[in-house]
């Protein structure tokens, strides 16, 4: 069986952002990246997969794009138990919308053969939820979103999807498949370091985002601003009986 | 009238034969003991513990013979010392004993026990055995009538006592009826200088010549069967501590005290790291647990024990010993020692302070916490694992961005070494005082106490990254050595020759673990360092006085020996100090060490509400402390015992501030 | 400029979030008609044309199927903007839609400005204005940005919407409840968090009454927890639960970098402390410096009316 899971390394959204000159970004520097939170949970659930069907009959690809830190996430993701890894080297692909990744993504697996595809279903960055979706469609297979719960029999896949308010639903589907997962689907692993130091020696194939970048963007982000709210609280002081009717005006208008 | 007696009157000089046989048995069956155990010791990892041979030499002899470590809890260790003195003169005294009977009489004809000396001697072995038998019947009676709270007993427990009584009483008996047969009349009232003996005679004088020769004859030999056997069993009791303890004192550890083993990352052909198996351990810890006599100190000092959490240093110890000797069936150490046992530990050392066999509890759980780590991805609990991804991202356990550990230093004039990198010290600020509100008043005062000494200090701000002790307490050695590497980079490119720091864990780890991944500048606390400043007159403060009690932070007291600095600088301050229960070398832990200061405290009650009743025991309104960590748990301690209105908390470096001369011009 | 406002039923109900796109549509001026699939025997109370497609037939969530229906309507009505919820429905759909009918697509929108459509990025740190640059365009909306009232006797046109399609690969099996072990507060969209400055444990109970009346959650900060008043399933913070939601009503919580690290993502942060310096303020987007416990229970009373 072979598995693809698609990741994304994002900026850690702890990070004060300041815009690039044109203002179309945010500047990288003193920026923490990591890796998007929603692919760790893909990846977690093809590691299990693997682990339930037999090592031996399970090969797991990481695919990630962008720079040279983008390699990072791919040893993380080696180190949970990736067994290779696919580097696609583009300096620009913050500028990239979504369904251009999708399509370069495509174009370089696209006679794989993978029967399972992991990815998150948005990326804490953009959170389009977009990418997961396109790539399905464009290689033609099954797609579900938010998969809270999965389980793998015989070529058929059992997925729980998380709705409003917590509800789930049950579906069924075959292989081959693509799933973006939410978050709470497993616990992801910690990579031990054994795990660490064989990631070492995994083999990432590199290559470059202008092999397989084929269109032009369908949206374009012009800008990026602040949005208005205050740095500091707005007071609120007086007597309990003035200020409640205040405040419960207030809350209305937020719920 | 001469004063002596004759060795082995009655039982004959053909006792000789038979007695050096059986000797040689038991001595045989007691180095056999010994064999096997030293082979169950080998089994661990090579450790060089033979270096500074001088220096371990006398430490051994002076805690050995003085029963140092043992005297520290006086009221039952003054009765194990007495125990001990009393034998090491009966055993003396045998010596002697065998000395003339059998090497210098028959060699040279050469006789010292005779006259004064025999009667001092006599006397000094009466009353030894004396001392010995009121020793043991005082252990009888703590063990089995008083049994002290935690106290375990086993069967080790019933033989050893047992056969010290026969041993002892059968030889008061034999004494006893050799002079009822051969001193009861003598002129020089020689038997006064064996008054116990003397007593013990009164007992025999009725008895006809006949039944007291048989009787003698009869317990000498039961005398000397049981001293047989006592020999023969040292190794398979606890009384190998006899010789397991004194030998764990030679080979005591002289490196930095706290300073864990650097685990080599790099090497390709290591398979496992950190311990569950004890052949992953050195021949060290596994001879600790030998050296063990469950006394109970460690569990009676540990605050996991004492908040009801299921850590016993005692039992982690005894559970390696029982897996090293094969008497418990496992798969794994960590299973049998429990992991709620092994993550509860604060790294506090009061375990390792208050043993008398030097046994270094701290590492043996660290390592089996490295195991679940790094060979598992297991952490106590998801709030742990959330931490260490901070550590891993943004360089602090709190999950603020990198770049906003500089923010506090908005308006306070420091220079940032990027900038400037031309300083008097660099100030390794630590985490909660980059970030934490409440501890970033004692960043901001450290900076003024500086300003005021006119010292230039430079930060890393941004480039600093926590120093790695949560991370490397808590077991993740690999992230630690990660993340020290990288501060070392960052302190190394702009050539610090003297770094300052607030926080105890900063300071531990980049004194001493640090050493082995490269840095050699000269790191200082910060209570030192401010020391040295007003004694040079560079600081001028005013006395205000002021009530406190004060903290001993584990890793100021009990780790680096630091306790007078900081009392001097109070005193100095106007503060009028009382100290709390625990103080010193035997501070009681905040619950904040051990990467405990990331995880919440689940079980049992909470380590911090047990120090902050001590400190509103002694009724004064502050509590001073030196350490973000301690800072931090009293803040809680005090809102979750509801003694806002009672007691604050203060950091010295905020003490200091307060006092200076002048401030604000 | 036709729109097209694709609604959502659930188990047999129209799902009221889905008003929400009748507000987006009102508030710029979008004339619209609107399809779903779903039961005749609730129609959403819109006067505008609704071509329903029967959820007995064709599934409720059957997104192979459902991307059919609309593609070949929107082929047919010639709509160029197809407006969906940024829903669990919503999200999964306005791709496949947006794929086979060469549209832009932009997703979680808040707001539009000119030709350009806001939405947030970088957790709502940061706004971003997208141009699409495609002419036909599906959107999926961010929920609760555009709230809107239906006149509940409102009806419209219902036209019956057939159509043969495919059969779905993707097989649905069953719906399943919410679980209701322990509290999952990440989830919660209102949350009434308590900390130390609420005085005394019996005064939890009222933060709990409002809470309920709220219909939101009960939260807690550490000491809290730590003083056995609350479960530990209460407490937020970094060693407690993260939380997101569209309120947070912090009483007697001074803010401490623990509990913040917990909940500054929320959307809207009331904090109510007699501090007025307490850390919680710099995040707060309102500091009621008054008791927490008498404001709680003056604002329980006035809800309720």
């Amino acid at each position: 069986m072979k598995i693809l899971v698609s990741i994304k390394q994002v900026p850690d959204l702890e990070s004060r952002f300041k815009l690039n000159e044109k203002g179309n970004w945010v500047v990288e520097s003193d920026l923490a990246f990591r890796l998007n939170e929603y692919d760790e949970y893909a990846i977690e659930e093809a590691v299990r997969l693997k682990e339930k069907i037999g090592t031996d009959d399970v090969d797991i690809t990481v695919l990630s794009i962008g720079p040279e830190r983008v390699k990072e996430v791919i040893k993380k993701a080696l180190a949970m138990g990736i067994d290779r890894g696919i580097y696609i080297k583009d300096n620009e692909a913050f500028s990239k919308d979504p369904f251009r990744i999708a399509t370069i993504i495509h174009e370089c697996v696209k006679d794989h053969g993978y029967d399972i595809i992991f990815t998150g279903m948005q990326s804490n960055d953009r959170s389009s939820c977009q990418v997961g979706v396109f790539l399905g469609e464009l290689l033609g297979i099954s797609t579900i979103t938010t998969i809270i719960g999965f389980e793998y029999n015989n070529n058929v896949v059992t997925v729980k999807r998380e709705l409003e308010g917590g509800k789930k639903m049950v579906l069924k589907c075959r292989l081959p498949l693509l799933l973006t997962c939410q978050l709470g689907l497993n616990t992801p692993r910690y990579p031990t370091l054994p795990n660490i130091m064989k990631a070492k020696k995994k083999e990432i194939k590199e290559y470059d985002v202008n092999d397989f970048d084929k269109i032009t963007n369908n949206i374009t982000i012009t800008k990026l601003n602040y949005p208005e709210k205050k740095s500091k609280a707005e007071f609120l002081e007086g007597s309990v009986s003035d200020i409640a009717p205040k405040l419960v005006k207030i809350i209305k208008s937020k719920i | 009238m001469f004063s002596t007696r004759e060795i082995y009157w009655n039982v004959g000089h053909s006792v000789l034969i038979p007695m050096y046989l059986f000797a040689f048995i038991a001595i045989s069956i007691l180095f056999y003991g010994f064999y096997k155990r030293y082979k169950v010791y080998k089994k661990g990892k090579p450790e060089n513990r033979f270096d500074n041979i001088f220096q371990r030499l006398k430490y051994f002899l002076s805690n050995l013979f003085l029963q140092r470590k043992v005297l520290k809890v006086l009221s039952v260790g003054s009765i194990h010392a007495l125990l001990f003195w009393s034998f090491l003169i009966l055993f003396i005294g045998t010596t002697l004993i065998f000395i003339q009977a059998d090497i210098l009489n028959p060699l040279f004809g050469f006789k010292f026990l005779k006259g004064n000396f025999y009667k001092l001697f006599s006397l000094a072995l009466d009353l030894a055995g004396f001392v010995a038998i009121v020793a043991v019947l005082t252990f009888i009676v703590r063990r089995f009538i008083i049994k002290p709270n935690g106290l375990e007993t086993t069967k080790d427990d019933i033989i050893i006592h047992t056969l010290l009584l026969i041993i002892l009483f059968s030889g008061f008996i034999v004494e006893g009826l050799r002079i009822a047969q051969t001193e009861i009349n003598l002129e020089n009232n020689l038997k006064l200088f064996s008054p116990i003996g003397m007593l013990f005679s009164n007992f025999f004088t009725t008895l006809s010549e006949n039944s007291l020769l048989i009787s003698h004859k009869l317990v000498w030999w039961a005398h000397f069967i049981f001293s047989i056997i006592f020999i023969s069993v040292i190794p398979y009791l606890k009384l190998r501590h006899i010789f397991t303890t004194p030998t764990n004192y030679f080979f005591k550890d002289y490196r930095p005290k706290g300073k864990l083993a650097t685990i080599d990352i790099e090497d390709e052909s290591r398979e496992v790291f950190g311990v569950n198996d004890i052949k992953e351990y050195t021949w060290k810890d596994i001879f600790d647990s030998d050296a063990c006599t469950k006394c109970k100190r460690c569990q009676d000092s540990c605050p996991a024990y004492s908040t009801k959490k299921p850590l016993s240093p005692m039992k982690v110890v005894n559970d390696i010993n029982k897996i090293s000797f094969n008497f418990a069936e496992h798969n794994s150490l960590i299973d049998v020692v429990g992991r709620d046992a092994i993550w509860s530990c604060t790294t506090c050392m009061a375990c390792q302070e208050a043993c008398p066999a030097d046994i270094e509890h701290i590492r043996k759980i660290i390592d089996m916490r490295r195991y679940l780590v790094l060979m598992d991805g297991e952490f106590p609990g998801e709030e742990v694992q959330l931490s260490i991804n901070n550590i891993e991202v943004n360089g602090n356990p709190f999950g603020n961005s990198f770049a906003d550990r500089e923010k506090w230093i908005e308006g306070s004039g420091v220079t940032l070494l990027s900038e400037d990198s031309n300083v008097d010290i660099m100030y390794f600020v630590g985490c909660y005082a980059s970030y934490d509100p409440r501890n970033i008043k004692i960043a901001k005062s450290f900076i003024k106490i500086c300003e005021s000494a006119h010292i230039k200090v430079g930060l890393l701000g941004k480039e600093e990254k926590c120093c790695g002790d949560p991370a490397r307490k808590i077991g993740n050695e690999y992230l630690y050595q990660m993340i020290a590497k990288e501060n070392i980079e960052n302190i190394n490119k702009y050539n610090i020759k003297k770094i300052v720091t607030t926080c105890p864990h900063c300071f531990n780890t980049l004194s001493k673990d640090y050493k082995d991944l490269g840095l050699t500048a000269e790191v200082v606390p910060y209570i030192k360092y401010i020391s040295q400043l007003i004694k040079e007159n560079k600081i001028h403060l005013q006395k205000q006085n002021f009530d406190c009690t004060y903290h001993d932070s584990c890793y100021v007291g009990r780790y680096n020996n630091l306790f007078e600095e900081q009392r001097n600088i109070i005193k100095l301050l106007g503060g009028n100090l009382k100290e709390m229960e625990k103080h010193h070398l035997e501070s009681f832990c905040c619950g904040g060490g051990g990467g405990r200061i990331i995880a919440d405290e689940k079980l049992g009650e909470k380590i911090s509400v047990k120090r902050i009743e001590m400190a509103k025991a002694t009724g004064q309104p502050i509590i001073v402390s030196n350490c973000p960590f301690c800072l931090t748990m009293f803040e809680d301690g005090i809102k979750i015992a509801e003694y806002e209105h009672l007691l604050k908390t203060k950091d010295i470096a905020e003490l200091i501030e307060e006092h200076i001369e002048n401030r604000g011009h | 400029m036709s729109v097209l406002l694709i609604g959502e039923y659930r188990e047999n109900k129209f799902f009221e979030s889905a008003y929400d796109l009748v507000g987006y549509a009102k508030k710029y001026n979008k004339t619209f008609e609107m399809f779903a699939v779903g039961n005749k025997g609730e129609t959403p109370n819109i006067k505008e044309k609704l071509y329903l497609a029967d959820s007995n037939k064709y599934n409720e969530y059957n997104p192979v199927v459902h991307k059919e229906l609309i593609t070949a309507l929107v082929n047919k009505n010639n709509y160029n903007e197809i407006v969906f919820l940024h829903s669990s429905y919503g999200w999964d759909l306005a791709p496949r839609l947006a794929y086979d009918i060469g549209a832009s697509l932009i997703t979680g929108v808040i707001d539009i400005a000119g030709e350009e459509f806001i939405k947030p990025v970088m957790n709502g740190k940061l706004n971003a204005h997208i141009k699409p640059d495609k002419e036909k365009l599906v959107l999926t909306i961010q929920s609760g940005t555009f709230s809107y009232e239906p006149d509940r006797k409102e009806t419209g046109e219902i036209v019956d919407y057939d159509l043969a399609v495919t059969k779905s690969p993707i097989e649905f099996i069953s719906y399943e409840e919410a679980a209701t072990l322990g509290v999952d507060l990440s989830k919660a969209d209102i949350i009434v968090s308590v900390g130390r400055g609420i005085g005394k444990k019996e005064n939890i109970k009222n933060a709990e009454e409002l809470a309920k009346y709220l219909k939101g959650e009960l939260g807690a900060s550490r000491p809290i927890v730590d003083a056995g008043w609350l479960d530990y399933s209460r407490q937020v913070g970094l060693t407690g639960q993260t939380v997101s939601p569209k309120l947070y009503i912090a009483c007697g919580i001074s803010g401490s970098i623990q509990h913040l690290a917990g909940m500054k993502k929320s959307n809207y942060i009331i904090a109510i402390n007699t501090d007025k310096d307490a850390p919680i303020a710099e995040i707060a987007d309102i500091l009621v410096v008054a008791d927490a416990n008498e404001v709680i229970k003056e604002l329980t009373k006035l809800i309720n009316q």
